[in-house]
């Protein structure tokens, strides 16, 4: 059974790469709401498919954040729900700098937000 | 019974000079010849070496690996398996190690890089590093190399380098030498009846560019839960290739010196029996942190273990992995203890970790990363300053006028290390 799903994104370089691929949902907010956005998701009962937390580069840190639910709502998945409400409470404990940067270092922040969502393309297209 | 003996090669000193050479605990190291090492590779444009030593008032930043230069002299195979030497089972033998120095690796590949190496001054109490003489390689790219291009050619560069210097050691005599026993299973079970089984579970970060890590060569995301004898990562057996949020990622040299392994041996054929080490990963995908927390489990339940030390690297996603796997462990009747570090907030008053469970009873914590420190000025800095506004833990007025730096301790390549590797302690 082939999973699908969708990429919530604030990050403009993966719905310029994948975006043709793939199903990915580009919104112009900060860090911070495309997390409560997954939340919405998971909440209408999409399961949650990569971690919230990707990356060792950190919420307030980076603007940018990519997050895969299941296309289709099937259940109301506890896990799913434990993992996006940690994730959003760990948000205000990082100091907010995300909009201090020089241009090339948003680039940066985009690409690497880039590797890890594609990181999970592999075992998420298995099945 | 596997054997590993792991010679000690003392260097009290790095110098430049004309020849590469050991002699009396000085290592001398011709700058033309290491520079032509690290520059076999064409996306590296240009490099500049330097020698940084404990108490001089030097800071290198941003760092991206530390590596301790070794030698395989007797058994299979040779340092950095699949990465540098020819992949083939390595553990066993005799192996020198250049002790009390170690090859860092510095310059920037992403403009939020960070991890700073202080040596001298509140910073160097932070980082086990600034202990050490330390041969520093920056690098300089070629023009117009993306970034995932340019983190191998560092990575591997300061491998060549490492592995340059470790052969200088081939013919020496070491000043001390470590032997580490390991038993097959039913060898280990007879042998050491009575005694707890215990082993050790590593998690690895690896998640995409900069988080990743590598075994015997193999992208760490594209394994499933694993055994390796102990002795095996004493010989290069895993690598680094990660460095952002320095303060909790293992360096190359943490893996060569996993305190874990080294403390689980000092206790093995006394309180324990030290059966293996178990390696698993950290992946963005949910299910594949399912799969690989399931896989840990039954390893732990088909080795009739009796006990674990699980050690996590990074924080955040990493800390749902930690947490699948003590639930997990635990569940199969294996006793658990975590080492995991913090992200309290800058008062330490915020909840730790981003997952928790009751069955996570037994904790050690590596220390706040969130905690604050100010860095003096320092006469020298290798590498360059440029980022420090921009690292984790670090803001726009970090680098002050006055010189000095306000950062949080996560910038600290080291400080808050889940190996044990650190200097914090509640003691």
């Amino acid at each position: 059974m082939r999973k699908e799903f969708i990429i919530l994104t604030n990050n403009p370089l993966v719905k310029d790469r994948l975006g043709e691929e793939f199903e990915v949902e580009f919104m112009e907010i900060s860090y911070e709401e495309v997390l409560k956005k997954v939340r919405d998701f998971v909440y209408n009962k999409h399961e949650l498919l990569t971690h919230p937390l990707s990356g060792s580069v950190k919420p307030n840190e980076t603007p940018y954040k990519s997050v895969m639910v299941a296309k289709k709502p099937e259940r109301f998945d506890l896990e799913s729900v434990k993992i996006i409400d940690s994730a959003i409470a760990a948000c205000p404990k990082f100091e907010f700098k995300s909009d201090k940067y020089a241009e090339e270092v948003y680039e940066d922040f985009q690409y690497i937000d880039y590797t890890l969502i594609s990181s999970a393309l592999p075992s998420a297209v298995a099945w | 019974m596997r054997r590993l003996e792991l010679g000690h090669i003392n260097i009290t000193d790095i110098q430049f000079g004309s020849e590469s050479k050991i002699e009396n605990g000085v290592l001398y190291v011709d700058e033309e010849a290491v520079k032509a090492i690290v520059l076999e590779d064409e996306r590296i444009k240009d490099c500049k070496l330097d020698i940084a030593k404990p108490g001089e008032s030097v800071r290198i930043t941003p760092v991206k690996d530390v590596i301790e230069p070794r030698v395989k002299v007797e058994g299979r195979g040779g340092i950095f398996p699949g990465v540098i030497s020819k992949v083939d089972t390595v553990g066993e033998g005799k192996t020198y190690a250049l002790k009390g120095m170690a090859v860092v690796t510095a310059g920037k590949i992403v403009g939020f890089q960070e991890g700073i190496i202080d040596m001298t001054g509140p910073g160097a109490d932070y980082t086990p590093f600034s202990k050490l003489n330390n041969l520093v390689v920056v690098c300089e790219p070629v023009e117009g190399i993306k970034q995932h291009d340019y983190e191998p050619a560092v990575r591997f560069a300061g491998f060549r380098v490492a592995v340059y210097l470790g052969e200088l050691a081939r013919e020496l005599t070491p000043d001390k030498v470590e032997v580490f026993e390991t038993y097959g299973i039913m060898e280990g079970a007879e042998k050491l009846p009575g005694l707890p089984r215990v082993a050790y579970v590593q998690m690895l970060q690896s998640q995409g560019l900069l988080h990743d890590t590598y075994v015997y060569g193999v992208d760490a995301k594209k394994t499933l839960s694993t055994i390796m004898t102990p002795t095996e990562i004493m010989d290069g057996a895993i690598v680094s290739g990660n460095c952002v949020s320095a303060c909790d990622k293992n360096p190359t040299y943490v893996h060569l010196n996993n305190g874990v392994v080294h403390d689980l041996f000092e206790e093995h054929g006394k309180t324990i029996n030290f059966v293996c080490q178990i390696i698993t990963n950290e992946n963005v995908y949910l299910a594949d942190k399912q799969r690989s927390s399931d896989w840990t489990a039954k390893l732990c339940r088909l080795l009739d273990l009796d006990g674990i030390v699980l050690s996590q690297e990074g924080f955040g996603n990493p800390d749902t992995d930690l947490i699948m796997n003590c639930k997990k462990i635990e569940a199969e009747g294996v006793k658990t203890v975590i080492i995991t570090d913090e992200y309290a907030g800058r008062d330490g008053k915020s909840q730790s970790l981003a997952d928790a469970d009751v069955a996570a009873d037994a904790v050690i914590t590596g220390g706040n990363a969130n905690q604050v420190i100010v860095l003096p000025k320092l006469d020298k800095v290798i590498g360059t300053l440029d980022y420090v506004n921009t690292i984790a833990g670090g803001n726009e007025h970090s680098l002050r006028e006055d010189g000095t730096i306000e950062v949080e301790i996560q910038a600290i390549t080291g400080a808050t290390n889940e190996t044990g590797f650190g200097y914090l302690s509640a003691r």
